[in-house]
């Protein structure tokens, strides 16, 4: 070969790699933001990013755009290796016409998913774009709408992550929605359908791009995004390690670690966690955290429906997705949002075999019409599908109330929960004392000479007889009730049983979860 | 068949109605009493909008007010808690969104508040 086309290709490669140009790059940091290939070479293990697709131009001849040159068509492309395990990735160029998405562009994430799809590795999207390339007109809608249609096929196939690490706006929000995980930079991230200018032009409100569609935004009050990270960084290495505790498709089993943390491991201080007054509320935090491998977990919407816990954590060095009421916030109460949370959190576990422990402490569901007008009956029910439609290992322990439909929707007995454990101070029925005794003996207590002392009496009875996890167990509806101290092994020694659990559903084209 | 003359800026106009069967004009059926009302617990005052800069605590659920453990004038920081609200069996911990000073206090203990009510203005 003449040194020739070897100097030739050299050079085309170095312009690619150049991305925007050394202005734009500038530019790009001054905004606290890294360039695609930064982000790149960052997400995978040094030296084994492979770009794919880097000579790609696109085709458009409207507006001028036949003199535009848009090295690797505004996206970087390829697969490489994080922690030794094959993952695909694409990353918007920002630095090229604004990231913004045309035929081509869009082309090239497509053949990245129908890749990621054939081998079963996870997919990395790194999303930086201003947008539709006008330009390209229905072409440019097109790459979006084969985006779409792509993600949904490979959803529950393969794990998809999505981070947004700018600007996404329009359609562009809509392949993030699809896919299983969504993470934002802080400050330099938005996402929304309509920005602050038409939303002022149409309605007259006046918001900012940041409490519009920032990264707290969807954190915390529209639950778009499960994750905020707090730079470029940051953000990378929080996507490395959610991969750590996800199989690289729905074949596989997660990936198991070293313990070097006692299985055995006694844990005295559970033994008097829970506050004697069943009023109190304590942090249901301390319980995970006591329990599960080095105190070590990742928190999936941590801002959004606190009142309901969804992290990913190891027990005996293997995931296990846990799902917890949170005492503290809202009493733990189950409403709209948490069921929402709950509801995708187990079925995304349920598809990339995830076993599930659930930690019950739940008072009930939510009351008020904000609730009944919103539709807790629809979204509760999302809740109780996800559980009973899921075949993982379930585990669950109930460590105080379980009361009512919200005992059934913490994944009870009668939902698939494959084993039951309760500690002692469990409570489980029906309704509270306060309000059953007041029903069941109304007579006696209307009846009696003093009925206030008779209703106290009344509701003793009926907590020394009902708000005990005794009675469940009595029916085989709790399968053992263990000691606060023991819950580690026994966590250890149900999943560990559970491991070879095969169950089958009947084969349908789909299930139709109310939505 | 009734008939009636009925006059109309002038003009007369026969009018002929006919009384349809039924008891529709009989004894009026007693209409449902209204259903009892609970007997109005203290409620939260109506509070104006908080102004620029400030910034309210409203009830994140129905409930009754336990203990409110500030006053006004007090300084906060971000997560201090104002106020018990009891809900759901549970004595929740209101706490500070913000640090601030309390501006006002719109809820006695034992009041009963709905989701949503303005229960202490931090400025």
């Amino acid at each position: 070969m003449s040194i020739n086309k070897l100097e030739n290709l050299r050079k085309k490669k170095e312009k690619i790699l150049a991305g925007g140009g050394e202005k734009r790059i500038e530019k790009q940091h001054k905004s606290g933001k890294l360039t695609a290939r930064e982000r790149i070479n960052m997400l995978f293990d040094e030296g084994t990013f492979v770009e794919l697709d880097a000579f790609v131009i696109h085709r458009c001849t409207n507006f001028g755009m036949e003199n535009i040159e848009a090295p690797a068509e505004g996206v970087v492309t390829g697969y490489g290796q994080v922690d030794g395990r094959l993952v695909f990735s694409y990353a918007q160029d920002f630095t090229v016409i604004g990231g913004s998405l045309g035929e081509m562009h869009a082309n090239k994430i497509v053949k990245v998913l129908d890749n990621a799809l054939k081998m079963g590795a996870p997919v990395v999207g790194l999303n930086d774009s201003g947008g539709a390339r006008i330009q390209e007109a229905v072409d440019a809608l097109s790459g979006y709408g084969k985006i779409f249609f792509k993600n949904t096929i490979a959803s529950g196939v393969i794990p998809q992550i999505t981070a947004i690490m700018g600007p996404c706006a329009g359609g562009a929000v809509y392949s993030p929605a699809i896919t299983d995980f969504v993470f934002m930079v802080d400050k330099t991230s938005q996402m929304f359908i309509t920005g602050p200018q038409v939303i002022e032009t149409v309605t007259g409100e006046k918001v900012t791009a940041e409490a519009l569609g920032g990264a707290m935004t969807h954190n915390s009050i529209s639950g778009v995004a499960h994750f905020m990270s707090s730079n470029d960084e940051q953000v990378i290495n929080d996507i490395r390690k959610l991969l750590d505790y996800l199989p690289s498709n729905n074949m596989e089993e997660p990936p198991t670690f070293e313990v070097n943390d006692d299985i055995n491991r006694m844990i005295e201080e559970l033994n008097t966690i829970i506050p004697d007054n069943p009023n109190k509320p304590y942090d249901m935090h301390d319980i995970i955290s006591a329990v599960v491998d080095n105190g070590e977990f990742m928190e999936y919407q941590p801002y959004f429906a606190k009142n309901i816990l969804t992290l990913y954590a190891r027990i005996n060095g293997t995931t296990v997705g846990i799902v917890a009421n949170q005492p503290k916030v809202l009493a733990g109460c189950l409403d709209v949002n948490a069921s929402d949370k709950a509801g995708r959190f187990i079925r995304t576990c349920d598809a990339f075999n995830i076993p599930l422990l659930t930690v019950v402490d739940v008072p009930g569901f939510l009351p008020g019409t904000a609730q009944e007008y919103g539709g807790i009956i629809r979204h509760g029910a999302k809740m109780l599908y996800a559980y009973s439609e899921a075949t993982v290992p379930k585990v669950t322990l109930i460590v105080r109330k379980a009361y009512g439909g919200a005992y059934l929707a913490m994944c009870s007995k009668d939902l698939g929960a494959d084993l039951v454990l309760a500690w002692p101070n469990a409570e489980i029925a029906v309704m509270g004392p306060m309000g059953a005794a007041n029903i069941i003996f109304r007579k006696d207590i209307n009846g009696a000479d003093d009925p206030v002392k008779m209703r106290e009496q009344k509701i003793e009875s009926y907590k020394d007889e009902f708000a005990t996890p005794y009675k469940a167990a009595e029916r085989g509806f709790v399968d053992d009730i263990i000691e606060p101290s023991t819950t580690r092994q026994r966590l250890v020694d149900a999943f560990n049983m559970l491991s070879s659990k095969r169950e089958d559903r009947p084969s349908k084209k789909h299930g139709n979860i109310p939505l | 068949m009734k008939k009636y003359n009925i006059v109309v800026n002038g003009n007369t106009y026969e009018v002929e109605v006919e009384e349809m069967g039924g008891a529709v004009s009989a004894a009026p059926v007693a209409k449902a009493a209204p259903a009892p009302k609970a007997a109005p617990a203290p409620k939260a005052a109506p509070v104006a909008a908080p102004a620029a800069g400030e910034q309210a605590v409203t009830a994140p659920m129905p409930g009754t007010v336990l203990d409110v453990k500030v006053n006004v004038g007090d300084t906060v920081s971000n997560g201090d808690v104002l106020l018990i609200l009891e809900a759901m069996k549970m004595e929740n911990e209101i706490m500070a969104p913000a640090d601030g000073k309390i501006v006002s206090i719109n809820a006695a203990n034992g009041a009963s508040v709905n989701s949503g009510d303005v229960l202490i203005v931090i400025g």
